[in-house]
């Protein structure tokens, strides 16, 4: 088969757990069909099982099947990597950094609004 | 009353449904997110989701699915449809690219950048724009794949009919030709000498006509009211056209080319047999390859070393 997967992958300086397709259980919903030209079936639904975790991704993100394998695995990749590593994951890693920019920026913000509040009340009582 | 994305979902799949209309929901899924502006139901935020849709959207839906309670296929009740990294125009009767034929493309990039590996100087060296033919191209789909994965290539096509309007889409070409990439289409077999003037050719694809005749009758209404069935048929032994491509191929090919075919789970015997008893064409079954579903579903076939 096709070795259209580098599951080897360091994405965005993620460090992941590799995948190995023989790991790897994948399904379509394509029926019973005899397929190729003599099928006309949009369904491009990818379903992708990490047998040792058992862990299942579906993926229907796009109209492309070989995408939504890809991002099938890339996917899996993420949540066997969280599943094994927890907190010492990447995955876990960049989600908390993320949330931690996240709260940054709210509190900035706030700080900004109560500071214009705070001069807005100074004119104020400047022109009485 | 407020209608929402999944609302009308679940409205014209009960619709469908009630018409006998095969794949209800993926084809309601897919029609209310076109009209929002996404490609599938699965990639709409949940804000899309549960925002009440205007009457207007509402109406372009209504429109869309009443083309779809005809058996129109849903990539042409959306005017589009998607192949590996394209988006690509879809108007009847030019033949749906299937899934499977994503794969094909796949294995005609890999086999050229295994090329790379196996130079005799001992390091990858990209193979100079490699010519490529695809037969019978209709949307352009296999062409315009190869064109955005190979280095430069020098990319004919030839078909045995042009559609008005339909071809390869020339806005998609000038954005390829900036990528200094060639693309030169013709009609078939009249073509064959004017090829020959460019040089011998590295690979030829082709997803050709391979549904034995008999079976046609049993297609689904989708393929049989709207596509063309000249791009489906192909004979009583379903390879009235490829006989025709293996024919052809040795007075095209370099030695050692390649002949990439998407076919018939029941072709890849009878090709090797064809082959076998037409040992003057000096081609052999180099391998069999599976698709997705595990059908045996590619050739590929070697002129060989001369």
């Amino acid at each position: 088969s096709l070795p259209l997967l580098q599951a080897k992958r360091k994405r965005n300086s993620l460090n992941l757990l590799e995948l190995s397709e023989a790991e790897l259980e994948e399904q379509f919903v394509r029926g019973d069909g005899p397929g190729g030209q003599a099928t006309n079936k949009t369904n491009n639904c990818v379903v992708l099982k990490h047998i040792p975790s058992g862990i299942v991704v579906k993926c229907h993100q796009t109209r492309s099947v070989e995408k939504n394998r890809k991002l099938a695995r890339e996917i899996l990749q993420e949540k066997v990597d969280l599943f094994y590593k927890g907190e010492d994951s990447d995955v876990f890693k960049e989600k908390k950094a993320l949330e931690k920019q996240k709260q940054e920026k709210k509190r900035r913000a706030k700080e900004n609004l109560e500071r214009k509040k705070f001069f807005k009340e100074m004119q104020q009582l400047d022109k009485e | 009353g407020l209608v929402t994305a999944i609302d009308m979902v679940n409205y014209w799949q009960k619709v469908f449904k009630t018409n006998g209309i095969p794949e209800a929901r993926e084809s309601s899924q897919y029609i209310v997110s076109f009209v929002l502006g996404a490609k599938t139901f699965q990639s709409l935020d949940s804000k899309s989701l549960h925002t009440p849709l205007t009457a207007l959207h509402q109406e372009q839906i209504q429109q869309l699915s009443h083309k779809r309670l005809q058996r129109m296929p849903v990539q042409y009740v959306l005017g589009e449809w998607d192949f590996q990294d394209l988006t690509l125009k879809m108007r009847p009767p030019v033949f749906i690219p299937r899934p499977e034929t994503e794969d094909l493309v796949s294995l005609v990039v890999e086999e050229e950048f295994q090329k790379c590996e196996n130079s005799a100087l001992g390091f990858p060296v990209p193979v100079p724009r490699p010519v490529i033919l695809e037969i019978g191209c209709g949307s352009g789909a296999i062409a315009l794949s190869l064109l955005c994965k190979l280095p430069q290539p020098n990319m004919f096509t030839c078909t045995q009919k042009q559609f008005p309007g339909e071809g390869l889409d020339s806005e998609l070409i000038g954005k390829m030709l900036g990528l200094r990439a060639s693309c030169h289409s013709f009609t078939f077999l009249g073509s064959a000498k004017q090829l020959l003037l460019w040089g011998p050719i590295d690979v030829i694809v082709s997803n050709p006509p391979y549904i034995f005749h008999e079976d046609m009758a049993s297609l689904d209404a989708e393929i049989l009211r709207y596509e063309d069935l000249d791009a489906l048929d192909g004979g009583d032994d379903g390879m009235r056209v490829i006989k025709t491509i293996l024919a052809l191929a040795p007075s095209l090919l370099k030695a050692s080319g390649s002949v990439f075919l998407e076919v018939d789970p029941r072709h890849p015997n009878m090709v090797e047999h064809w082959l076998q008893v037409h040992p003057d064409l000096q081609l052999t079954l180099h391998a069999t390859h599976k698709d997705f579903c595990g059908k045996p579903r590619f050739l590929h076939i070697q002129k060989q070393s001369s």
